[in-house]
């Protein structure tokens, strides 16, 4: 997979609040790449920097492995924060003028409308336009002349829940056909339904990067029961990564300090001469790793 | 640069606000210029009316110094006004509806984007004073007849001194447009000070015995007025002992399109070094 997006240590202060501290990551062609962050954790900041809107302090990052120009930021559709538009023109209007600064040609204009379902309403002006059409016109302009990468900050955020269901549901369609994605939110669930893979920002500070799956394979509980109970608790807590156990209802709730499988608990009890009656593991979603991490860098 | 002349050219081709401006300032221009001889002629009756000896009535639309006259009275600053008032509008739009950041995320530079707005400062001072020295033709053929080459004589130098003066000023109002980037808050601060605050100043700068330098020159909006400073009217000279300003000197022009060019380096190194 070719690279994409590769940053080396971009920093930005504004004040005495560092916004972005030393963040280094690559987004690889074809991923839908998710910054996930509370409010505030350095998000906005960081795809700033990536469009060229706030120089970094120290720092740099490249693009489709050259330096930033504007001749990248042609390569990219983006949506930050609100979308911006002339509110006296229509919506075509409006995306000529995108078209015209970003060297294509008008012939996507009704496509990318259809696509968000705003075709119909193509020639009102945008200052008619209800908050989700607004989002979903930024989201048309972004496709425009079909962009290598989609950058997308918080793209649902204060859409009801058809609003919503409709702007996620044009980003699936996006992905499936190999764009690449980098998409800002808040909620775990966009990143957890819409990424691949998961950067987590807290404060500026990476805390966690990874592939989705893999963030939500991590299982560090398991359930388990036997015939004999307390030979089954005294052989679990000579497992190796052991760290707590809580009983209720005749099964066994244990902690690991680590990343356990079914199957090694398995071996492990099979090999003590136990046998288990149940066994399951306990998934952390993805909500509680990210809470978890936000509470270890307190 | 065609490309950025097309981009303007959709923001303004259906913007009402522009249009409605733009009209109103050649009704005013238009208006001020055809009543302006009607003007004085009433007052040279009013002073008649006391005096034992009449003085003749005025004629200022005959050529050539009907370039001079209106090339005076369409750079007083209650008309001017309105095309620095579109132009603050024009930029500090980009600023209330956040298209100035959206055209750089969509790959527009920063350098780009000021040229765009160049251009059209520069394409709107052309027009407008096409315009004006066809509508000036007109009234000296009407007024005078046409019949030598000379008569356009002071046509050029007054007409490029009023084109200078309405580009340095549109460059003022573009660069308080730019700075404050809130519209209103610009508008308010730039007829504010047009119109009463450096009238004020140049007022106690020049009173005879305070101040004997000609440091009043050097008032920005003076400075793009003065270029064409007083009507050709001859009478007029002998009344009140005006010294009339035979052409536009090189000169004078310097001093509003030395306050243009600060202004545009300013925005230039704002551009490049702030947050948008």
């Amino acid at each position: 997979m070719s690279s994409i997006l590769l940053t080396d240590q971009l920093t930005k202060s504004f004040g005495k609040i560092q916004a972005v501290r030393q963040l280094s990551f690559e987004v690889k062609k074809g991923q839908v790449f998710g910054i996930l962050g509370p409010n505030g954790s350095g998000k906005t900041t960081t795809l700033s920097m990536l469009l060229d809107l706030v120089p970094p302090d120290k720092g740099g990052f490249s693009w489709f492995g050259e330096s930033p120009s504007r001749e990248s930021r042609k390569r990219i559709g983006s949506v930050i924060e609100s979308p911006n538009f002339f509110p006296y023109l229509d919506a075509v209007c409006n995306l000529r003028i995108v078209a015209d600064i970003k060297d294509k040609g008008y012939d996507d204009i009704p496509g990318v409308l259809r696509l968000t379902g705003l075709y119909e309403r193509r020639n009102s002006k945008f200052r008619t336009f209800s908050f989700g059409m607004r989002q979903r016109l930024a989201l048309a302009s972004a496709l425009l002349g079909d962009p290598e990468v989609l950058i997308l900050d918080e793209p649902t955020n204060g859409l009801d829940p058809q609003g919503i269901a409709q702007i996620r549901e044009i980003i699936a369609l996006v992905a499936s056909k190999g764009t690449t994605i980098l998409l800002a939110s808040h909620l775990l669930d966009e990143v957890q339904k819409i990424c691949t893979d998961v950067l987590v920002l807290n404060k500026g500070k990476m805390l966690f990067s990874g592939e989705v799956r893999e963030v939500l394979a991590v299982s560090d509980s398991i359930e388990i029961s036997a015939e004999d109970m307390p030979a089954l608790k005294n052989a679990v807590s000579q497992f190796e990564g052991f760290s707590s156990l809580t009983e209720a209802d005749g099964t066994l709730q244990v902690h690991f300090k680590g990343p356990v499988s079914a199957m090694e608990i398995n071996t492990f009890m099979f090999s003590k001469g136990i046998v288990l009656n149940r066994l399951s593991e306990r998934k952390r979603s993805l909500e509680q790793h990210f809470l978890e991490l936000l509470r270890e860098n307190v | 640069m065609i490309k950025l002349l097309k981009i303007e050219w959709k923001k303004i081709r259906t913007y009402k606000v522009f249009w409605i401006l733009l009209g109103l300032y050649f009704i005013f221009l238009s208006a001020g210029i055809l009543l302006a001889e009607f003007m004085i002629n009433s007052m040279v009756n009013n002073v008649n009316n006391r005096m034992p000896i009449p003085f003749p009535h005025i004629a200022i639309y005959y050529f050539p110094d009907v370039w001079q006259n209106v090339a005076f009275f369409a750079s007083i600053r209650y008309v001017l006004i309105f095309p620095a008032i579109i132009m603050i509008i024009l930029i500090t739009n980009e600023f209330t509806f956040k298209t100035i950041r959206q055209s750089i995320i969509n790959g527009m530079s920063k350098i780009e984007f000021l040229i765009s707005k160049l251009i059209i400062i520069l394409l709107m001072a052309l027009v407008i004073t096409t315009l004006i020295a066809a509508g000036t033709f007109m009234i000296g053929l009407g007024h005078s007849g046409f019949n030598d080459i000379a008569l356009l004589s002071k046509g050029v130098p007054f007409m490029t001194g009023f084109f200078i003066s309405l580009i340095c000023y549109m460059i003022y109002a573009f660069f308080i447009g730019f700075i404050l980037r809130n519209t209103g808050l610009a508008i308010a601060i730039f007829t504010l000070y047009s119109l009463i605050i450096e009238p004020v100043v140049y007022f106690f700068l020049r009173a005879p015995f305070i101040f004997r330098n000609t440091i009043y020159t050097y008032l920005p909006v003076n400075a793009v007025i003065r270029l064409t400073e007083y009507p050709a009217i001859p009478t007029l000279k002998k009344l009140m002992g005006l010294d009339l300003q035979p052409h536009v000197s090189l000169a004078s022009c310097f001093i509003p399109i030395g306050y243009a060019a600060i202004m545009i380096c300013i925005v230039f190194i704002v551009m490049r070094k702030k947050d948008i």
